[in-house]
């Protein structure tokens, strides 16, 4: 597990620190808050790019865009399918930060959040008869733990053996579609269902919306806060960040790395399983096969766009929702192909992570970009 | 030359508002090349016009088999018939709904909706809105909905055709197939495609393997090639590749192998994928076809003069033609499947073929 070669720079940059105020220019705290602006920026150049290869179509990219927005935003309803699509979004992207923030860098949390969605489905099914105060909780908890054991068994084996997370989470995801493949068509199946998928949950299990936010949404943004403050604030944040800037400090500060990566991934996989749940409970009243579209994988471009930033996953999220939400529209107003979405967001992360962009802008004062792990073979 | 801060903040700006720029440089409309049909777009709420739309399940309209067929269908009904179509492509099964709404939000006479998966959300929506005519491709209804006509296959007949050619044809005894989701349309030609290899060949052992249920188990060529080559080595020498773009991977797979077309074969599904395929031509006998473009465009045609009834349409299916395996294939067992063909259409032969 020791490697002799020297820890990584930290995975997080930090903003450059402020002149004294008497020789602040304005470009000095642009440079300051560029983890804001480069993003923006970036979102900006996608679309412009998005533009061109719109108009390389023939449809006006005004009319288009509006389109998308339009119907994204524009009503209760499209504002309730946008932030429904959010929801789990934001706890993928907790998912993949918490652990990106300790130096880990979690591909598994599609399977993690698998698992939470079935742990829940299979809760809100077979415990109907108890009331709304008790099941829901208990279908999240279930959710919860389903996805940190998940999560759990990538932490144990680097914490023990030095397996790398990468390699473990990928495999793992295979592992869970397999698992899932079986439970749905075999013991959880619904009776008399041809297609593949567990039966609805109870009526009292279901999570609806407040207007039109949906209840997990809140508790998505609450858990954010949360996530933020627990690094900030705690011993547990501190290890983590610790750790994930430098291992061999934190050891030698008398840290015990196994605990700390295996909490991390339990962490980690108990988002993206609560993540799983709440879209259970919240949208699809039960595990079908589509359930996940791939939002583990949705996860790590918006941890990667909020730069593990637990706040900055919110409003991420909430781009990818929109994109999302709106592509339907897009295609029935213009005809474009609703991977156009895809590729905005490929855009944007490109032009995020690699520090081209803010060495362009800010140059010399530009950060570091953002690491996602520290390194093979450690 | 030493970039300054100004400089570099007036090129980011002309990035950032060249997309303004760009939206102002197009027409007021932007609906030139807008949905696939035609572009002069009428008012679909007014009898007069025709305005068919379709929501494809996962997967595209260029998907080469199953979107692709009933979106040939739709595009022949709106040439013989005149109005206008538009297609929304599925990316998340939990869109269905949404998707569908696109359409009856702008009242069109007929949507068409493609895939056993989207049974549910289509009857919901037939219920919402008894003025559009719904056309469920592959959808069999157990109740009748007077505007929902399900667009069903005997896919067994044309699996056990199938079948009884792969039979005859294996060298080793030895078939396989290579299957999208464990959903009725599929189980319907593995089932039908084993019975008609034991017909041909009691001994015949068949191979069978249904993709993980998962998002991804139509649009996923990467494992429906590591299957068919998994077969290929387990000495199977005829593949049966059903299930959108993960048999597309299988049928490229098996025409890689050194004998592909000489002692192994694929045979395609839904559409006869000699057209649509290209990459499979070394291995491609025939395909087992179920005319989804046939069907859907008579149903359009039904709901055009008034005739259409809910419940349940039965289409064609059968074996595409052997292209350039028409002289591979010994006349003997051309003829015999050619009188299974016909056999299992007027009903003397049966496949025995039962889901449960």
């Amino acid at each position: 597990m020791a490697s002799p070669d020297v820890a990584p720079p930290p995975s997080l940059p930090s903003a450059p620190e402020l002149p004294p105020k008497g020789r602040r220019t304005l470009w000095d705290v642009a440079a300051h808050f560029q983890a804001f602006i480069v993003p923006l920026v970036a979102l900006a150049v996608a679309f412009a790019i998005g533009a061109v290869l719109i108009r390389a179509q023939g449809v006006n990219p005004g009319y288009a865009y509006t389109s998308l927005f339009t119907a994204a935003l524009g009503s209760s309803s499209g504002l309730l399918r946008t932030l429904q699509k959010a929801t789990p979004l934001v706890l993928a992207g907790l998912a993949v930060a918490v652990a990106l923030r300790a130096g880990l860098f979690n591909i598994g949390a599609q399977g993690q959040l698998l698992f939470g969605s079935l742990a829940a489905a299979w809760a809100g099914f077979a415990l109907g008869s108890l009331p709304a105060v008790l099941l829901i909780p208990v279908c999240m908890a279930v959710g919860v733990l389903a996805g940190a054991l998940w999560g759990g068994i990538a932490g144990l084996l680097k914490a023990t053996r030095g397996v790398h997370e990468v390699i473990s989470t990928i495999m793992l995801n295979s592992i869970a579609a397999g698992i899932i493949d079986y439970f749905i068509s075999g013991p959880m199946k619904e009776q008399g269902q041809a297609i593949p998928r567990t039966p609805a949950i109870a009526e009292q299990a279901r999570i609806g919306e407040l207007g039109f936010i949906p209840v997990g949404f809140i508790l998505a943004v609450l858990l954010a806060v949360a996530m933020a403050w627990v690094l900030k604030r705690t011993t547990l944040g501190f290890q983590f960040e610790t750790v994930g800037a430098n291992r061999f400090a934190a050891e030698y500060a008398g840290m015990r790395i196994p605990v700390v990566v295996t909490a991390a991934m339990l962490l980690s996989g108990g988002l993206a399983g609560l993540g799983g749940a709440i879209e259970t409970l919240g949208v699809s009243h039960r595990f079908e096969s589509g359930l996940s579209a791939g939002l583990g994988f949705d996860g790590i471009t918006i941890a990667l766009l909020a730069r593990a930033n637990p706040i900055a996953t919110i409003p991420a999220a909430l781009l990818v929702g929109v994109l999302r939400a709106g592509a339907p529209s897009l295609q029935f107003d213009t005809g474009i192909q609703p991977e156009v979405v895809d590729m905005l967001l490929a855009i944007t992360l490109l032009l995020v992570s690699i520090p081209l962009l803010a060495k362009l802008i800010f140059r010399r004062r530009a950060e570091a970009g953002v690491a996602v792990t520290s390194g093979w073979g450690n | 030359m030493t970039r300054t801060p100004m400089f570099r903040a007036s090129a980011t700006a002309v990035l950032a508002s060249a997309s303004l720029l760009l939206a102002a440089c197009g027409g007021s409309t932007g609906t030139s090349s807008g949905g696939s049909g035609s572009a002069a777009a009428g008012d679909c709420a007014s009898k007069e016009v025709l305005c068919v739309g379709l929501v494809t399940d996962l997967g595209k309209v260029d998907d080469k088999s199953f979107n692709q067929s009933a979106h040939e269908g739709v595009e022949a009904a709106i040439k013989e018939l005149g109005g206008q179509s538009k297609v929304v492509e599925t990316v998340d099964t939990k869109d269905y709904a949404n998707n569908i709404k696109q359409f009856t939000d702008k009242k069109y006479d007929v949507v068409v909706t493609v895939g056993f998966l989207m049974a549910e959300a289509t009857a919901t929506a037939a219920k919402e809105n008894p003025d559009t005519h719904f056309i469920g491709v592959d959808q069999f209804q157990e109740t009748e909905i007077p505007n929902v006509t399900g667009l069903v296959f005997p896919e067994d007949q044309a699996g056990y055709a199938a079948g009884y050619l792969a039979g005859s044809i294996s060298t080793s005894g030895k078939i396989g197939q290579v299957l999208g989701m464990q959903i009725p349309p599929v189980e319907k030609y593995a089932k039908g495609y084993e019975a008609g290899a034991k017909a041909a060949r009691p001994d015949v052992q068949v191979t069978t393997v249904y993709h993980p249920a998962g998002d991804n188990a139509f649009t996923d060529p990467a494992w429906g090639a590591a299957e068919a080559k998994k077969q290929l080595d387990q000495g199977i020498d005829v593949v049966f590749a059903a299930g959108g773009k993960t048999g597309n991977g299988a049928l490229s797979e098996v025409a890689k192998a050194s004998t592909a077309g000489t002692t192994t074969y694929c045979i395609g599904v839904d559409t006869d994928q000699w057209l649509t395929v290209n990459d499979a031509h070394k291995c491609l006998v025939t395909s087992a076809t179920k005319d989804m473009t046939l069907g859907t465009t008579d149903l359009i045609k039904q709901v055009n003069d008034g005739t259409v009834k809910g419940g349940n349409f039965t289409g064609k299916a059968g074996l595409a033609p052997y292209h350039d395996f028409e002289s591979k294939v010994p006349a003997d067992v051309q003829t015999k499947v050619a009188e299974i063909v016909t056999g299992l259409q007027d009903g003397s032969i049966q496949t025995g073929v039962t889901l449960g």
